[in-house]
């Protein structure tokens, strides 16, 4: 089935009957999963999958439906039931399509044809393998939680009634493997994989073995300490949790509500004047990259935060007109089965020169976080209180594994006392960061 | 769980890389428009209701290379929200989501296909590309079906699916009026009303033949206070599997009344202390602990696995003597109850935790047969994409002998856990950290100032031991969606009034 010629007959049917604004966001899907255990192939899962959202505007009111049911008959009721549940709500003047010229996509890469010719021997050994490797790292694994090898086919189309339509075919490949460190209470676990577009760009089975291996065994015998301030590095893997927090301040209708402790700060000082992060969804084959964004706007690279300065909120189109500002290409799907709202899509902190070994090699007494629970900050009032595990740091060197300690204070404080960034910057998400050290924070540990 | 920020799990990362490059967890979406599942036309519709033959001739194809089990999963699954913010219905939005799920197992082995396609020839490749697993066995004869009936512990007399839109706004109307009358601090109150209700068939080779129609219905109001430059947030709901006979005014109007006192008493909130202290937990309120950092860990798959803090402690004391805990499927209305789990299994009340000792883990079919244990109803799915794995249904503390009075009175300088909220565990340590969206001090045995930014930290295993006084109080009340291995699933749980002697508080003020 030709599923851009089924959107554009459903945006059709739908002005034809009585929707004003329509759009369809439709997803196919073809996916693999394997996991391996002990050596032993445990699961072999596969499917393909379907499904779409129809957003419409009538009267300046919004509806919503979603339904994975494409018959002909099905969809005629599914598009009239959806202009009814519209006629249930409150008509808004900022309520409707995007205001955007239509343009060219960019080729970002993102679909690698040789991942559907893979051969399922070949899947099974990469996942075989690297569980081997990883339980091999060091005689303290005693256990393992598996190997796991996926790949999927993604086509995402999206078509609207003021002639944006949109199609997108990615592919993505992963393995990952995860393993246990030592027994009973003293027991931790390491995982670590790749995830790429392309089977190419996959990293080496050894190297994510060694470090699934690696991150169970360096945790073991970690403990807590004492409750003092000390100088903190954030690892580069552990950072995205703190920027996410961040993030989720910097939501454009929130600001409106004046709900986020930014409200007050576009254009202010909200950070080091290190710190520049980006929203950059165009980088050639990345996992986070995309040409159109949830509402059918060319993607684009936003600068949020400029040498420390807050340069802009995230808006998708609906809130953007509410609250007067630009929009800023930066609207999010999470499926087919809520239509768009604003969210960041590939978000970066610049990089900078200074390696992350020496930013350690000059503290004295210090910690070194390279796992955080949870994103810490509050959005309404910024504090900052999460839990943590991590490394001491004791005259420049690393020393004992730690776990079970908070780290305390307010975001605004924290970013604004980042006093080195490092170098270390690996894309592998969605929420990129290299490592960077905060003068001072509270930790808390024993009394 | 209830959408708080994960890390990324090992699972979650192979999903987010076929699903395109997610790592850090999904975005909490700002509107309600989340749907996790479900008509009207619901109940009759055609291509949901499969003959006992099209099962039967389905489960022969999935077993026809071999393999000791195969089962076929069919669910159709409609989803109603209306959202109501800065005094404007948002919108009314609607799901359908339907399809088959085959799975064939052979030893360890699981081999898993869907279609949300129903005609018989995408069931048959489906069931087809499921029975691969297994190969080169004697192929064995499934039973013949046999339908079950089974008993009912959801409390649904009127479908929300039958209700339309603009009687639902009624109450949200209500809720946002009660809410901005409540006090002159309150300058947001957002409201919403979800259900899902889904219809699931499940049969399979053993001669199991069973339906459910499961309804879950939640009000939810949600209000935001602001005075100078303090801000707080207080919330309530009501939620279960619940038919829409249990919501009206009178409900929505206390639910505003609670989320703006909850907003309101927040908001002088002082920065809590950092450091080791006893708390109380309050009564219903504080059961997502013992679902996050105790329940998790009694899951059969990280027993058998051995990747559990719990897994050779069977028998073993592991709790103080006045503490048990139970997962109990059959609680009337709750958020977690099931008739019947994903693999057909009736719902069931399995002790988990007795006086202290550790008697029982949670079973699905896969692992019970691996591990020559009893079933106990917790095999369950999210959907039909999905294989069954262990997961708890309403998981509580349950009640002990102390006077709540004497258990505040206990306590010279402590804290007090009103609400308990997100957490995040490490299943592996048991390590958790939980926020605290309302909680106070206590000072001589008295509840005094609030505190905002308190993090309880510690393990689940240690915090079991230090359980020194449990109320007779036990409520279970409100629940979320619990994800594992990137399935969600609605829980509930609960709790009663009880004193933990020592947890490591993580707070501002150090």
């Amino acid at each position: 089935m030709n599923y851009q010629l089924l959107a554009e007959n459903i945006i059709k049917k739908a002005l034809k009957s009585g929707a004003d604004e329509a759009e369809v966001y439709l997803v196919a899907d073809r996916d693999f999963e394997l996991d391996v255990r002990n050596g032993n192939v445990e699961t072999i899962k596969q499917a393909t999958s379907k499904g779409l959202g129809l957003t419409v505007f009538k009267d300046k009111k919004l509806g919503f439906s979603y339904t994975s049911d494409f018959s002909d008959e099905s969809l005629q009721e599914f598009i009239k039931k959806t202009i009814q549940l519209s006629l249930v709500a409150d008509p808004k003047p900022w309520n409707g399509l995007p205001d955007f010229k239509k343009g060219k996509l960019q080729d970002l890469d993102l679909y690698d044809p040789s991942i559907s010719e893979i051969p399922s021997e070949k899947k099974i050994e990469i996942a075989k393998e690297v569980e081997r490797i990883a339980l091999a790292y060091d005689k303290r694994i005693t256990k393992s939680e598996g190997g796991f090898f996926g790949d999927s086919e993604r086509e995402t189309i999206i078509v609207n009634s003021k002639g944006i339509s949109y199609s997108s075919k990615r592919t993505g490949v992963s393995f990952v493997a995860g393993v246990v460190a030592g027994e009973g209470s003293e027991m931790q676990s390491g995982w670590w994989g790749s995830s790429k577009r392309h089977f190419k760009d996959l990293d080496t089975i050894e190297n994510v073995a060694n470090k699934a291996g690696k991150r169970a065994v360096e945790k073991l015998g970690a403990k807590p300490v004492e409750t003092q301030k000390v100088p903190v590095v954030f690892d580069r893997y552990a950072t995205p949790a703190f920027w996410y927090g961040i993030l989720f301040a910097m939501d454009g209708d929130s600001v409106y509500k004046k709900t986020t402790f930014l409200t007050e700060y576009l254009d202010k000082s909200i950070a080091s004047e290190l710190i520049t992060l980006v929203d950059d969804p165009t980088i050639l084959r990345h996992v986070s990259s995309v040409s159109f964004d949830g509402e059918g706007n060319i993607t684009r690279k936003n600068v949020l935060i400029d040498k420390g300065i807050l340069k802009m909120f995230i808006y998708d189109t609906i809130t953007a007109r509410k609250a007067g500002v630009k929009v800023n290409t930066m609207a999010r799907r999470y499926g087919y089965r809520s239509p768009a709202s604003a969210g960041f899509l590939n978000v970066i902190l610049e990089n900078s020169i200074v390696p992350r070994e020496k930013i350690i090699s000059e503290i004295k007494n210090g910690y070194y976080v390279t796992g955080l629970r949870g994103i810490g900050t509050d959005i309404p009032t910024g504090n900052y209180s999460c839990g943590s595990s991590g490394f001491w740091i004791k005259d420049g060197e690393i020393t004992f594994p730690v776990d079970g300690v908070t780290l305390g204070g307010n975001a605004l404080d924290m970013m604004k006392n980042i006093e080195v960034v490092a170098n270390d910057l690996d894309l592998r998400g969605s929420l990129n960061s290299p490592s960077f050290k905060i003068a001072e924070l509270a930790i808390g540990g024993k009394k | 769980m209830k959408n708080y920020f994960k890390p990324i799990t090992r699972r979650k990362f192979l999903k987010s890389g076929i699903a395109g490059g997610v790592i850090v967890a999904t975005y909490p979406v700002w509107k309600l428009f989340s749907f996790s599942a479900p008509p009207s036309d619901f109940y009759v519709n055609p291509v949901c209701n499969l003959s006992k033959e099209t099962l039967e001739k389905l489960i022969k194809i999935a077993l026809q290379k071999g393999g000791e089990f195969a089962e076929v999963y069919v669910e159709y699954n409609v989803g109603n929200q209306i959202y109501l913010e800065e005094n404007k219905i948002y919108g009314a939005g609607r799901g359908v989501d339907m399809g088959v799920g085959i799975r064939v197992l052979q030893g360890e082995k699981t081999g898993y296909a869907y279609s949300d396609d129903l005609s018989f020839e995408k069931m048959k490749k489906a069931a087809e590309v499921a029975g691969h697993i297994a190969a080169e066995k004697e192929v064995k004869a499934p039973v013949g079906l046999k339908s079950s009936q089974i008993p009912s512990y959801y409390l649904v007399k009127v479908s929300p699916d039958s209700i339309i839109p603009q009687d639902k706004a009624k109450l949200l109307w209500k809720a946002n009026s009660a809410g901005r009358e409540y006090h002159k601090s309150i300058n947001q109150v957002n409201i919403g009303f979800s259900d899902t209700n889904k219809k699931i068939i499940i049969a399979n080779s053993e001669g199991t033949w069973v339906e459910d129609v499961q309804t879950i219905s939640r009000l939810l109001v949600s209000i935001n206070a602001m005075e100078g430059d303090k801000r707080s947030r207080g919330y309530a709901y009501k939620d279960g599997t619940l038919g829409y006979e249990h919501y009206d005014l009178k409900v929505a109007e206390e639910l505003a009344r609670e989320a703006g006192r909850m907003a309101l008493a927040m908001l002088p909130a002082e920065d809590a202390p950092a450091g080791e202290y006893p708390i109380i937990m309050a009564k219903g309120h504080c059961g997502t602990f013992f679902h996050e950092a105790i329940g998790h860990s009694l899951e059969s798959d990280g027993i058998r696995k051995k990747t559990s803090c719990f897994w050779d402690k069977k028998e073993k004391a592991i709790a103080s003597e006045i503490s048990s805990l139970a997962d109990d499927g059959k609680v009337p209305g709750a958020r977690g109850t099931i008739n019947v789990d994903d693999e057909g299994t009736p719902g069931q009340k399995t002790i988990l935790i007795d006086k202290g000792k550790c008697v029982n883990f949670l079973y699905d079919k896969l692992n019970a047969k691996l591990m020559k244990a009893n079933l106990t109803g917790n095999g369950r799915r999210e959907s039909y994409q999905h294989y069954p794995i262990p997961r708890m249904t309403n998981t509580f503390l349950m009640a002990g002998e102390d006077d709540p009075a004497d258990i505040l009175k206990s306590i010279q300088r402590g804290i007090y856990i009103a609400r308990i909220g997100g957490g995040n565990v490490t299943w592996v340590t048991g390590r958790f950290v939980f926020s605290v969206p309302e909680g106070y001090l206590i000072e001589d045995g008295k509840i005094t100032k609030p505190l905002k930014g308190i993090q309880l930290m510690g393990s689940g295993p240690e915090v079991l031991k230090n359980i020194v006084m449990v109320g007779p109080d036990l409520e279970i009340w409100g629940g979320g969606t619990c994800g594992k291995s990137g399935q969600g699933k609605p829980v509930s749980d609960g709790n009663p009034t009880l004193k933990v002697s020592k947890i490591t508080i993580g707070g501002a003020k150090v």
